[in-house]
């Protein structure tokens, strides 16, 4: 059976701790001298009028529904995995043209040193297994997620990161 | 449900698609008047680089494969007339009618003739003729000097194949700069230091006037009267919406007019791609913005209401992104309109450079060089302005601008000024 999933942040339990960033690199065996990682984790004050704001944030590829990366490829290597609906890439025909990288709007697509398009692939292979993405699995608080877009909210939408996300994505050509 | 769809690139492809995935019965008849599968003429020249075989024009697949997987009635003819008031589309082999018809005819490039150039020498860079033609050519390894007409995106991703053929490349343009529809005038001037500093002879405010044999060599003589050897001319001067199939039938500008559901005036006909003309959501009004994405969107937006659905495509603004020379050229929006300007990086430096002018509380135009990270972000924030959105980034979107390395007061000063 296909599936629909995402990978999604619960932004209320998310403590910066970067298990998750450290986890992708290592199954992903990521030179990080010669490509960014794929998943940024960030932990940020702002001031902000009287207040100060806190923001714990991992940040990958967010397996969009309406992926704009797919849309502006020119060689078609970005494609939905037909099994679980993850932003997968075969890069044979990549042209490091970084269409890919105006498209997106949360900043994602980076390249490797070959000058092709490099990002997360929801290790969609260890999701067609029934096992969760290397990230997911290691994130202590649960505040990382892979979710079925299918099923029941698993992440109160005011913490989604997907969520909070959705109108910014729908304004993006 | 028999649907036509006249022009297969992949304004034509998305359509096929979008009608499929609703209409899993309906007739999708498909006329091309390539014989091929939908192709990307924005990857010629990669493929006359050596970037990509020749397979790689096509990033549906081949032929059979597209038609196979969608279910297509494929018709290798040239549409003649499509008549929108009894949806008839007619081929030199007759007349067929169908319940709604989408035309995606696309774009020709075009230049006017020059008097004394030999057609053999006269190259255009459109269609995967075209790429056959100016690679057969280069292979052969007779071309010593080279004039490429057109100081645009397509102008110098001519350039860099030639340059890496060995060819003596001049680059010349009337307008006064290069990318003069989407550079502001200082990063031009930049750009052109880089490209100078490559060897390759620029020229601007002038044009090829005509051409003539000075010692046995091709030489074109320039409108300003200068003289440059050139065994071969590319003319990468405009393309022009191909409109022809439809004159008189339905309202036409530049292109045909369309709305966000990509109806053209008459019912039933639809339009999409570069032969369409849609909104530019920066000034409101309709223009043709011949890129890539956009044509996907509107040929998917089209398939779908063919199909019975509900989908709208809003608009676009004009974005570009140009990797060349190993630099990035990033424009976004109206480069003429004047404003505030914020700036950040040095011109004449290394790394991420970007300028972009707040007008009316909104970014009425960016300028990028070398950095793509932020390019989908800052785009994304235009567009959400001109939809009427105020002006805050969120955080997420903020942590990947610091990390790729825009620096907090330009954020800052960008959300201040475009607050409202
Ligand atoms: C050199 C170059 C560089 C480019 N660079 C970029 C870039 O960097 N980024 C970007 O976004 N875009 C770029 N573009 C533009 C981009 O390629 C186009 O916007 C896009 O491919 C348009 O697709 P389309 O389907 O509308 O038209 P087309 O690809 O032109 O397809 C139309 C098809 O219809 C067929 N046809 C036309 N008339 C008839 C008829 N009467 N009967 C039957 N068939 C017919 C044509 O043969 C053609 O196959 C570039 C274009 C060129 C030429
Ligand atoms: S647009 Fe960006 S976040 Fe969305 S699927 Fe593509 S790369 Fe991932
Ligand atoms: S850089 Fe590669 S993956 Fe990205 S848009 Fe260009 S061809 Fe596609
Ligand atoms: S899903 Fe896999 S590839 Fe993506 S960020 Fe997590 S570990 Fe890395």
């Amino acid at each position: 059976m296909s599936k629909r999933y995402a990978i999604d942040l619960d932004v209320s339990k998310c403590v910066s701790c970067g298990a998750c960033a450290v986890a992708c690199m290592d199954q992903n065996d990521l030179n990080v001298k010669q490509t960014r990682p794929f998943r940024n984790v960030f932990d940020m004050e702002r001031q902000e009028g009287e207040g100060t704001t806190y923001s714990h944030l991992s940040l990958a590829c967010m397996h969009c529904v309406d992926a704009p990366c797919i849309v502006g490829c020119p060689s078609a290597c970005i494609q939905k995995d037909p099994e679980t609906n993850l932003t997968v890439f075969d890069t044979t025909n990549c042209i490091g043209c970084h269409s890919c990288a105006m498209a997106c709007p949360y900043g994602v697509p980076g390249f490797g040193p070959d000058g092709k398009m490099v990002k997360c692939d929801g290790c969609y292979v260890r999701v067609h297994h029934g096992l969760k993405p290397a990230c997911v699995k290691a994130c202590p608080t649960g505040a990382l997620r892979l979710i079925d877009l299918d099923g029941p909210e698993e992440i109160a939408p005011e913490n989604s990161l997907r969520h909070r996300s959705m109108e910014m994505l729908s304004k993006q050509v | 449900m028999r649907y036509g769809i006249v022009g297969f690139g992949t304004a034509g492809y998305h359509a096929a698609q979008a009608i499929r995935e609703q209409d899993k019965a309906g007739e999708v008849h498909v006329y091309g008047d390539t014989g091929l599968a939908p192709y990307n003429p924005m990857l010629t020249t990669y493929y006359i680089f050596g970037k990509l075989p020749r397979s790689g024009l096509f990033p549906f697949g081949p032929l059979e494969e597209v038609a196979d997987r969608l279910g297509l009635t494929l018709h290798h003819e040239r549409v003649q007339k499509v008549r929108a008031q009894d949806l008839a589309v007619e081929t030199e082999r007759g007349v067929q009618r169908y319940d709604k018809i989408l035309i995606a005819t696309g774009a020709t490039a075009f230049a006017p003739p020059v008097k004394g150039l030999s057609p053999q020498d006269a190259h255009l860079m459109r269609t995967v003729d075209d790429a056959q033609r100016l690679k057969d050519r280069l292979d052969r390894g007779d071309v010593r000097s080279a004039v490429v007409v057109g100081a645009s995106m397509a102008g110098i991703k001519v350039v860099e194949v030639l340059e890496k053929y060995g060819v003596r490349v001049c680059l010349a343009d009337l307008a006064p700069h290069i990318f003069p529809l989407a550079a502001y005038p200082e990063v031009s001037a930049a750009i052109e230091k880089r490209v100078a500093k490559r060897g390759i002879d620029l020229r601007f405010g002038a044009t090829i006037d005509h051409m003539e044999l000075w010692n046995g060599q091709k030489t074109a003589v320039m409108t300003d009267g200068s003289v440059v050897p050139a065994d071969l001319v590319s003319l990468c001067i405009g393309t022009r919406a191909a409109t022809q199939v439809v004159q008189g039938e339905v309202d036409i500008d530049r292109g045909i007019l369309v709305n966000e559901r990509m109806e053209t005036s008459a019912p039933g006909v639809y339009a999409a791609g570069d032969c369409a003309q849609g909104v530019n959501l920066e000034s409101g009004e309709k223009q043709i913005i011949g890129l890539w994405a956009n044509a996907n969107r509107q040929g998917a937006a089209a398939g779908a209401n063919m199909a019975g659905g509900e989908a709208r495509f809003e608009g676009n603004i004009l974005h570009n992104i140009t990797h060349f020379m190993d630099m990035d050229f990033i424009g976004f929006g109206d480069n003429r309109i004047q404003g505030e300007l914020l700036e950040q990086g040095a011109l004449d430096g290394d790394g991420l450079y970007v300028r972009a002018v707040i007008s009316g509380g909104r970014v009425a135009g960016a300028n990028i060089l070398d950095s793509y990270r932020i390019s989908g972000i800052l785009k994304n924030y235009m567009l959400r302005l001109f939809a009427g959105e105020g002006g805050s980034l969120p955080d997420y979107q903020r942590a990947m601008l610091l990390q790729a390395g825009l620096r907090a007061e330009f954020i800052d000063r960008m959300e201040v000024m475009t607050r409202g």
